[in-house]
């Protein structure tokens, strides 16, 4: 018996936590429709996301081919290339859906590994306590206060130029911020009586942990993540920018650098320039007005719309 | 928790309203500063029109200053610099490059090419109004002979030298070891002794602390901000005669971008570096002449021929299928020079031949019709499975011990052209089943030099003398041990290639020399160690309106900066006085102005109003 | 960095005795103690992790040219990189301590004196782009919280949040397209980068750097207020909810002086919270915009330094950089009590 006998049904234990379950999102998703922003951002990424999975199909590995460039260098917009095309020749309309899966990708994965990092450790940091949970949280601090930009610089000049290292760079930096909001939650949940009662019934960590606390931090951390994907989609670009990502990869931030290096800003070739930053913001707009929708669902005393 | 909470606010109320009017007065300052400094800076004015009648030349450079300390720096644009500050010996014909006189006037060797007699001119003094005599250029020598940090910049003219004595003077007498065909090629500033000597400990002397900087060239150092500008002012004592610009600034931008859109807005009378977007775009601009021209570079491709120390001990790791011709030269075969001169270049560029660039005429040299590797994959492909490499199932190329062929792509991380270039590669040898893992590094040094690549892009810029670039190639400028950083450019090492070597450097008759050089280069082709893709334009470009001429090198087609001379700072004349441009410059002050006006007021409007509505709130 | 996070970090909350002074003065102590350690473990990872960086310094200091064995040895000696790392890292330490932070390979010359060099430029680029987007932040932050669901209100949090999303580097290369080099009918106003033209002397000198300093600002403005707007606001909201406020304005007390003599003072804490946590994502947005508009400031040095390796260089300014925000953070949480009473209490 995890949780408290609410309704007096027949069904099984586990086939009532499932109907809870599907009622609490329901009610979400109810609530969640209330905040317009939170619907822009969400139909914005459907968009770019099924832009992503069907890139295969509408434009084609082929388009990232130099060999196989289709038009001259640096054409302006025309019929043939809708937003004209880049230094080899290639079509930017296709190279910016191409581009969405790996800025999406890299944003995702950075994300998540940032926000596992951070849970994990906030989590045990909140139930462990003692010097342990001191010990963590002063790493947590410390983190939190480095130049995160700096510590990537480093990460990603230290390995190899790869999509694994950006990820790996951004992920490893940005977790405190997490990880002090899931010690929050943690500590606020394990308060609660019913995990004495847990406990007291045998529960170990483990059970505690991963039945209890977890479920309960679960909203955060998805808040967290989807807030956190935003951050991770302008860092990848920051690090394109910066020379630091894999040349042989299409991704927005790469786009930039290239279109830099080529001179497209003062030669006024405005169709490689825009399209690209206009993506990275719109992507991380998108993720924000999200993440602040689930978050004022989730905790309606942070103010309407917050 | 209310009385507390009451009364501490209360107390913090003048707080708030500080901030408050601190915002505003900040945003207030901002525009007003905005609007102000416009007029003082205004847009495109020609460069004579400076406010207190100077006539200020300013070029934007993209690379920041190692050292201004001429023993120290390597950098083109320090050398640049010292190039402007500092007189050689020697100085190169802006026409075709062949020895003119410097500080020196008249140079002979002896009979038996050991000893070479200098006769320094007379009417030449330093900056400060001492002579420049013999003895200064004695002390040059003789310091980089002995000091080591001393050599570390031009260390290798020095090499040969067994004794440097100045009897007089007006006379240098050197002795070598051996003869030394690039005695008039000595690119090695010369010092005042008498202001060095107290320099102290070379290696760290900046030589960027006490302006005016003592020098014998056309311009006089006498500012310098790291990563900021570098500033000179005309020397009115340069023997040559004093140049027309009174002053002339470098200006740092890390920016490309920013660089060109200064030179568009008249900030730079000067931009060099563009990329074929960028003069594209500029070519059409009114006052913007873009300078197209030859360069001096080559952009090639080496191959890592196993690294060795001079007594053959390997190290490094290199593939090995490498150390086999055909390998390489199919490598070569499926590299479509064509399109890469045209894509990556656009048009900006010549495709690549022999060693040394066309610019060059005297050494340029051009593989014969049989000799030639012309772009052809299936010939790659056929010298391949000639060579052992066949396609297995998957269509990799394997070879005899099962390993797929798959190279390592060292490029330079700041290079486009690398990256783009190493992309083109990348395909062409997919397609013919190898493998390619395009490694680009800010900084290749560390694997340069240990051998622990396979393929690298590689570019050097050639002197008129091309000693220096021919000599990096033979067995002699190979490191001693593993330890030990030769002057080897990729460890190339072929006896034939160093007998012809050998004769060039000792053959004082320049057309038996060029001939030497030549079948050097010929033997460098077939080796295929060192493949040259493309010879890169300059692409530049000045304002008109405020330079109205200057010498590039050579004088027919030549570039500007980078020269091997002084000769286009020291022949820039400003542009006359007072038309059309000023014109410009005035309504963009007043553009300035009135927008700086427009948006403080639109403030003040904003604040005002937002105060009524919330007075209106109270009701 | 989120809203949320600077609003759970607000409250250190100190063990607090009955007598208020040694309360303080524990909560003092504990502070600047972790401060110590968190700043020896940046001297420490300093050290170890750029030292993971490939490269053998004293081949890339000489650049690649010919130089015998003997000769890197004596600069590996000069540089004491020929001793054990053990011995290299008391080495550094100690002379850290001491304030020397080594010799810089590329510049051969103390690194102290290129962090000095590059310290005034950015100093005066991030002061004043900090005191202007902290004050625009918490200004209109405040307004959109007390006219919260308005038209007002949504502009405003819908343009923070929209400049918020825009990556720095890019804002800053339209500024320079648009505002710097000039776009149809707009003319090129502001210089396109660089802090002086190099060629002023006095009052036209000070005015120079003002017209050079104008886009970086607004750039490192733009992208930053948005968050102290917003955490400004929802605090607002948070406080507005309070019970003493309901009270105040029963009291009959006139809106605004609701506003500023209550609400506004007790919701700024979280945004002072903000301010220093974000110090570090301030650094990354120096990085980036003294890379676009080439101001000759520590962040461009430090990316300089990183592509060579130079490693004292590097250490020096990753260690000031880190130390700048811990103290900082450190002056910020000693300050809490003071300023709000409902801490430390």
């Amino acid at each position: 018996m995890t949780a408290p006998p609410a309704s007096p049904a027949p069904a099984g234990p586990r086939a009532l936590a499932w109907r809870r379950r599907r009622r609490a999102a329901a009610r979400f998703w109810r609530a969640y429709r209330g905040h317009r922003a939170g619907l822009a951002g969400l139909a914005v990424l459907a968009l770019l996301a099924l832009a992503a999975l069907t890139a295969p199909l509408t434009v084609g590995g082929d388009v990232a081919s130099v060999t196989g460039a289709p038009g001259r260098p640096l054409e302006g917009p025309s019929g043939r290339f809708p937003l004209g095309t880049d230094r080899f020749g290639r079509d930017l309309l296709g190279l910016l859906v191409w581009g969405t899966r790996v800025s999406l990708l890299v944003g995702l994965l950075a994300a998540v590994l940032s926000v596992a990092i951070g849970a994990v450790v906030g989590i045990t940091a909140g139930h462990f306590r003692g010097v342990y949970a001191t010990v963590l949280m002063r790493v947590t601090d410390w983190f939190l206060v480095m130049p995160t930009l700096v510590l990537a610089i480093v990460l990603a000049t230290v390995m190899s130029r790869s999509l694994g290292t950006v990820v790996l760079a951004i992920g490893i930096t940005s977790w405190p911020t997490t990880a002090r909001l899931v010690r929050a939650q943690t500590l606020a949940v394990e308060a609660r009586p019913y995990i004495e009662r847990a406990r007291a019934l045998g529960g170990g960590h483990g059970h505690v942990m991963l039945r209890h606390v977890l479920p309960n931090v679960m909203p955060l951390v998805l808040a967290q993540t989807t807030l956190m994907v935003s951050a991770s989609v302008l860092a990848e670009a920051t690090l394109a920018f910066l020379g630091l990502g894999d040349p042989a990869v299409v991704s927005w931030g790469g786009l930039l650098q290239d279109a830099r290096e080529a001179g497209a800003v003062s030669s006024g070739d405005w169709w490689y320039l825009v399209p690209p930053g206009v993506a990275i913001a719109a992507v991380a707009l998108a993720f924000t007005l999200c993440g602040r929708a689930v978050e004022s669902v989730l905790n309606p005393r942070l103010g309407v719309g917050r | 928790m209310s009385t507390e909470e009451q009364h501490g606010p209360g107390r913090r109320r003048p707080w708030h309203r500080a901030l408050r009017r601190a915002a505003g007065a900040g945003i207030a300052a901002l525009l007003l500063t905005a609007g102000l400094a416009t007029p003082l800076d205004p847009a495109p004015r020609p460069a004579a029109a400076a406010g207190d009648g100077e006539r200020v030349l300013t070029a934007a450079v993209a690379q920041s200053v190692d050292s201004l300390n001429p023993f120290l720096a390597t950098r083109l644009v320090s050398t640049s610099v010292l190039r402007l500050m500092y007189e050689y010996l020697t100085d190169y014909d802006p026409g075709d490059g062949h020895p003119v006189p410097g500080l020196a006037t008249k140079w002979t060797p002896s009979a038996d090419k050991l000893t070479w007699t200098y006769t320094l001119r007379t009417d030449a003094t330093w900056s400060d109004g001492r002579r420049i005599t013999a003895e200064d250029a004695a002390w040059t020598f003789r310091t980089m002979m002995t000091d080591e940090e001393a050599a570390t910049a031009n260390g290798s003219f020095v090499g040969n030298f067994r004794k440097v004595s100045a009897p007089d003077p007006a006379t240098l007498v050197v002795e070598l070891e051996r003869p030394q065909a690039t005695m008039t090629a000595l690119d090695v500033p010369i010092v005042p002794k008498h202001v060095w000597e107290k320099a102290g400990d070379l290696g760290t002397f900046g030589n960027d602390k006490a302006f005016p900087v003592v020098g014998s060239g056309p311009y006089v150092l006498t500012g310098y901000r790291a990563d900021s500008y570098v500033r000179l002012k005309a020397n009115p004592r340069f023997w040559r005669g004093a140049p027309k610009f009174d002053e002339l600034v470098f200006r740092y931008y890390k920016d490309g971008d920013a660089a060109v859109a200064a030179l568009r807005k008249g900030e730079v009378s000067f931009v060099s570096g563009l990329t074929p977007a960028q003069a594209d775009a500029l070519r059409g601009q009114d006052d913007i002449e873009v300078n197209d021209a030859p360069g001096r570079r080559f952009y090639a491709l080496a191959t890592n021929p196993g690294a060795r120390t001079k007594d053959g001990t390997r190290f490094g790791d290199g593939h090995p299928s490498l150390l086999d011709r055909r390998v390489r030269q199919a490598l070569f075969l499926a590299v479509d020079r064509e399109t890469l001169v045209d894509r990556v270049f656009q048009g900006h560029a010549v495709e690549g031949a022999g060693y040394i660039p066309p610019r060059f005429g005297t050494y340029f040299w051009k593989p014969s019709a049989g000799q030639e590797l012309r772009y052809d994959p299936g010939r790659a492909a056929r010298l391949l499975d000639r060579a052992g490499y066949r396609k297995n199932a998957d269509g990799r190329r394997v070879g005899k011990d099962g390993r797929p062929l798959h190279y390592r792509l060292l490029c330079h991380a700041t290079d486009p052209n690398d990256k783009a270039v190493g992309q083109y590669l990348t395909e062409w040898w997919g397609d013919l089943g190898i493998g390619v893992e395009l490694t680009c590094l800010d900084n290749v040094t560390d694997p340069w030099l240990a051998g622990t690549y396979d393929l690298a892009f590689d570019g050097w810029s050639v002197n008129p003398d091309p000693d220096f670039v021919l000599s990096i190639h033979t067995c002699g400028a190979l490191p001693a041990t593993e330890e030990d950083t030769g002057a080897t450019d990729n460890f190339i090492c072929d006896k034939q290639y160093d007998d012809l070597y050998a004769r060039q450097l000792a053959e004082y008759d320049p057309g038996k020399r060029a001939e030497l050089v030549k079948r050097l280069q010929s033997r460098l082709y077939d080796l295929g160690y060192m493949n040259v893709i493309a010879y890169p334009n300059a692409l530049e470009a000045y304002r008109t309106d405020q330079v109205a001429k200057l010498r590039t090198m050579p004088e027919d087609g030549g570039n500007i900066y980078g020269q091997d001379g002084y000769w286009s700072w020291w022949s820039a004349e400003p542009a006359g006085t007072g038309d059309g441009p000023d014109g410009g410059g005035s309504t963009g002050a007043v553009a300035g102005v009135a927008a700086g006006v427009v948006v403080l007021g639109a403030v003040l409007v904003f604040l005002a109003l937002r105060r009524r509505s919330t007075a209106d709130d109270r009701e | 960095m989120t809203a949320a996070d600077a609003v759970s970090r607000a409250a250190p909350a100190p063990a607090g005795g009955d007598r208020r002074r040694s309360g303080y003065l524990r909560y003092g102590l504990g502070r600047i103690g972790g401060a110590v350690v968190s700043l020896l473990a940046v001297l420490v990872t300093g050290f170890f992790l750029f030292r993971l960086i490939p490269g053998d310094p004293v081949k890339t200091m000489t650049g690649g040219r010919p130089v015998s064995a003997g000769q890197l040895a004596a600069y590996r000696e000069e540089f004491g990189l020929d001793l054990p790392l053990w011995e290299q890292f008391t080495d550094y330490c100690g002379k850290a301590l001491t304030g020397d932070l080594g010799t810089s390979y590329q510049f051969r010359a103390p690194v102290t004196e290129k962090l000095g060099e590059a310290l005034g430029p950015t100093l005066l680029l991030t002061v004043t782009a900090f005191v202007l987007h902290t004050a625009l932040g918490v200004l209109l932050g405040t307004r959109s919280a007390w006219h919260h669901g308005r038209t007002a209100d949504r502009l405003h949090t819908g343009l923070a949040l929209t400049l918020y999303s825009l990556p720095s580097f890019w804002l800053g290369l339209l500024l320079i397209v648009v505002l710097s080099v000039g776009v149809g009918p707009v003319p090129g106003l502001f210089p396109t980068g660089g802090m002086e033209s190099g060629a002023e002397e006095g009052f036209a000198h000070v005015l120079d750097v003002a017209h050079h300093l104008v886009l970086p600002v607004v750039t490192l403005v733009a992208v930053e207020y948005g968050q102290t707007l917003l955490v400004t606001r929802s605090a607002l909201l948070d406080e507005m909810g309070s019970d003493y406020l309901t009270t105040a304005r029963a009291k009959g007390l006139r809106d605004d002086l609701v506003r500023r003599r209550h609400a506004v003072p007790n919701a700024l804490l979280p945004t002072v919270t903000l301010i220093f946590v974000n110090l570090g994502r301030t650094v990354a947005g120096v990085v980036l915009v003294e890379t676009v508009f080439s101001w000759p400031g520590l962040g461009g040095l430090f990316y300089q330094a990183l592509s060579v390796p130079d490693l004292p260089l590097v250490q020096g300014l990753f260690l000031f950089f880190a130390a700048a925000v811990i103290i900082l953070n450190t002056v910020a949480d000693l300050l809490y009590p003071l300023l709000d009473p409902r801490v430390g209490r």
